[in-house]
């Protein structure tokens, strides 16, 4: 067991420190890349500045210093990340660090509640579709939500955005909350609070419903299924023999067996939150991470760009890593300690 | 037609004490090419306190006997004919009219069953205890001695019950799953345990020693037992009596001693035949020629006739009833008085 804690824990190291050494090596190497064209850039831009200037300028935007042997400028790069620096935003003019920690919330809160609602429907959905498996309700909702899940969720962003912001004008068309509101999270001003959030809320409400739309299909199908299978066990027959209640079955049987197996991808799902919807959030102009990513993406700001990659691929990592720890502990199938064996 | 004598049969047999009666049971399954019928008008009685083995071929009809004994039969099988439950005291209950809730009650308190998948009986993210308490639950018994009631029936199968209570299924293996689902079976004091090919996935010496287990267990606990197996050998090793099916109808049934040393239906020798001897697994068993029939199409007159070396053009044509041989073994074969002309091939032994 200790074992295995080790090697996933090992394994998530080597993740994370491969995904550093892969972006040091995209920003340095590239012919043609990050630093050849900030160097590019800064000289265009400052002719008065000395080659020597310009090195610092760029060793300060990108973490890394021309001049220095590869090996230390790849030690000095890692190093700096780990404390958390991670270079200047050339868009944003300020440390990409502080971008993204503005940033990250928002798109926790919106796509961490889009999935979490996505998720609630999902599974009720799909144990209701597996109980009355083959029965019209059963297949219209499995055309209903294939079709919805083979939509991207910007599409229906555009449909919400265009119908109830421009066109009705319900909902605001952008941004994170109303400019005339103060951002109060405060229990002494409890009506003001409740105002934020709810203007907060009325900012992110399409952008989630977008989300929730498409991903509450995948799943209600997963759910389905798992649930199918479980109510085709023979556990199943014995429990319904032995008279237990009609709900202890369905929570305590086909619910908790058939939401196990999806522990896993649904970890993994909020590893991703932090990658969020990308287009879904310019379409929104919601200052999210995937906004900055496109931000960083147009104006060729290869640190912000490096910093929202990183994040988010080790946020993944993480989110495996969290799983495979603790599926032991909701599902006792998986417990590799396994006490029976005498 | 067979009704009629099976009636009669039973009636002789006025002394014993049936906890189940048993008359013109019939499933059946409606289906696009006919009905199919996987029990065929079946009369029983099941005496108190014995343990009976109902033995057959898979596709005999034997495990719907075993479903229709809780009126557990799965969608969208019908059950027909009546089941009738002599409880110690009480009235009888006509186990195939019972509203729903007396129904979920009836099953387990007074009825219950060990499946043929044993192995997956159990709920693989819950522990043993858990299995026990929400059974306890379910029913309204207190769970304190419910939960010391479980511990002695596990002890009595020789496990340690609170190693076994702490498990979850995975934990366990196949021989000590089985035990501790006997154990969940009897853990409100049923009358009857019905056990539909409970060692099948089980070794033989597992097999033969949850058998001898059995035993004990139904001395113990005054029980009886309906023991539905395809493995002859196996059962008579444990039953007082044996049933044997054949398409969906009996077409032996009595004491174990009259089956195995005179056999009178040539299904029953041929069967018998089949054992090198007694003590094999039954993988060594040689096949009978020919192959069960369809529920759909079931052949007119003895269903056995294409499979029967006595077969005459009577077989074909009338379907041989319910005949008592000597006082409660009956057989239903028109040339019963001619089967020694198949000889018993193995040293009868129990
Ligand atoms: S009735 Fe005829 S065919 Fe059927 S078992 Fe007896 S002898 Fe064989």
């Amino acid at each position: 067991m200790r074992r295995y804690y080790f090697e996933r824990t090992a394994q998530l190291v080597f993740t994370v420190l491969a995904v550093m050494t892969l972006t040091f090596f995209l920003v340095r190497l590239l012919p043609g890349g990050p630093a050849d064209a900030l160097r590019a850039n800064l000289i265009r831009n400052n002719p008065e500045m000395t080659a020597d200037q310009i090195d610092r300028r760029v060793e300060a935007q990108l973490n890394i210093m021309p001049d220095d042997p590869l090996h230390v400028q790849y030690l000095t790069y890692i190093t700096e990340l780990l404390q958390g620096d991670m270079g200047q935003s050339l868009s944003q003019g300020a440390p990409v660090t502080d971008v993204i920690a503005s940033a990250a919330p928002w798109t926790i809160f919106t796509v961490g509640t889009a999935v979490a609602i996505a998720f609630v429907i999902g599974i009720s959905m799909g144990a209701l579709m597996a109980y009355r498996e083959g029965s019209r309700f059963d297949s219209g909702a499995t055309i209903t939500s294939v079709l919805l899940n083979s939509v991207p969720d910007y599409i229906y962003g555009i449909i919400f955005l265009w119908i109830l912001g421009y066109q009705l004008d319900i909902f605001p068309t952008g941004g994170r909350y109303s400019s005339s509101t103060e951002p109060t999270i405060n229990l002494l001003t409890p009506i003001q609070t409740l105002a934020f959030v709810g203007d907060v809320l009325w900012h992110a409400a399409l952008l989630i419903s977008a989300i929730v739309l498409v991903a509450w299909g995948g799943w209600a199908l997963g759910m389905r299924g798992n649930s199918v299978q479980v109510l085709g066990e023979d556990y199943l027959r014995v429990a319904r023999l032995r008279g237990l209640p009609q709900r202890h079955i369905a929570f305590r049987y086909v619910g908790r067996n058939a939401v196990l197996p999806m522990y896993t991808s649904m970890l993994i799902t909020i590893g991703f939150l932090l990658g969020g919807s990308i287009i879904l959030e310019q379409v929104f102009s919601y200052p999210g991470m995937g906004y900055y990513m496109i931000e960083a993406l147009e104006r060729r700001d290869y640190p912000l760009m490096m910093g929202v990659f990183l994040v988010i691929t080790i946020t993944v990592a993480i989110g495996v890593y969290v799983a495979d720890l603790t599926y032991g502990l909701i599902d006792p199938r998986a417990r590799v300690d396994g006490g029976g064996s005498s | 037609m067979s009704k009629q004598d099976g009636i009669a049969t039973a009636a002789e047999d006025s002394d014993v004490d049936p906890i189940l009666r048993i008359r013109d049971l019939t499933v059946r399954f409606e289906m696009d090419r006919g009905t199919s019928r996987v029990l065929n008008g079946v009369d029983l009685d099941i005496r108190r306190n014995e343990i009976i083995g109902i033995v057959g071929e898979s596709g005999s009809g034997k495990s719907m006997l075993a479903s229709a004994l809780l009126d557990a039969v799965v969608a969208p099988g019908i059950t027909d004919g009546e089941i009738t439950y002599h409880p110690p005291t009480d009235e009888p209950i006509d186990v195939l009219d019972l509203s729903e809730e007396a129904r979920r009650q009836f099953r387990w308190e007074e009825i219950s069953m060990v499946f043929q998948g044993a192995l997956s009986s159990f709920n693989p993210t819950m522990d043993i205890r858990g299995h026990f308490e929400e059974t306890l639950e379910a029913h309204g018994y207190p769970i304190g001695p419910g939960i010391d009631r479980a511990a002695e029936l596990l002890n009595d199968l020789y496990l340690d019950p609170d190693r076994v209570l702490e498990s979850y299924p995975h934990e366990l293996s196949g021989g000590m799953k089985q035990r501790a689902l006997i154990a969940l079976a009897l853990v409100l004091e049923p009358e009857v345990l019905v056990m539909d090919e409970p060692t099948a996935a089980l070794d033989l010496l597992m097999q033969r020693s949850i058998v001898s287990l059995l035993a004990d267990i139904r001395d113990k606990h005054d029980l009886t037992m309906v023991f539905i197996t395809h493995d002859l050998p196996l059962v008579t090793k444990l039953a007082d009596r044996i049933g044997v099916l054949y398409a969906f109808e009996f077409v032996e049934v009595g004491e174990t001693e009259a089956i195995l040393r005179d056999p009178a239906h040539p299904y029953t020798r041929a069967l018998l035949n089949a054992t090198p001897n007694l003590d094999a697994p039954l993988e060594e068993m040689r096949p009978i020629d020919g192959s069960a029939p369809d529920p759909v199409n079931v052949p007119s007159g003895c269903a056995y006739h294409s499979r029967c070396p006595l077969a005459t053009d009577d077989c074909e044509r009338e379907q041989p009833r319910m005949e008592s041989v000597t006082g409660s073994h009956d057989v239903a074969c028109h040339h019963w008085t001619e089967v020694d002309e198949i000889p018993l091939t193995n040293e009868v032994d129990r």
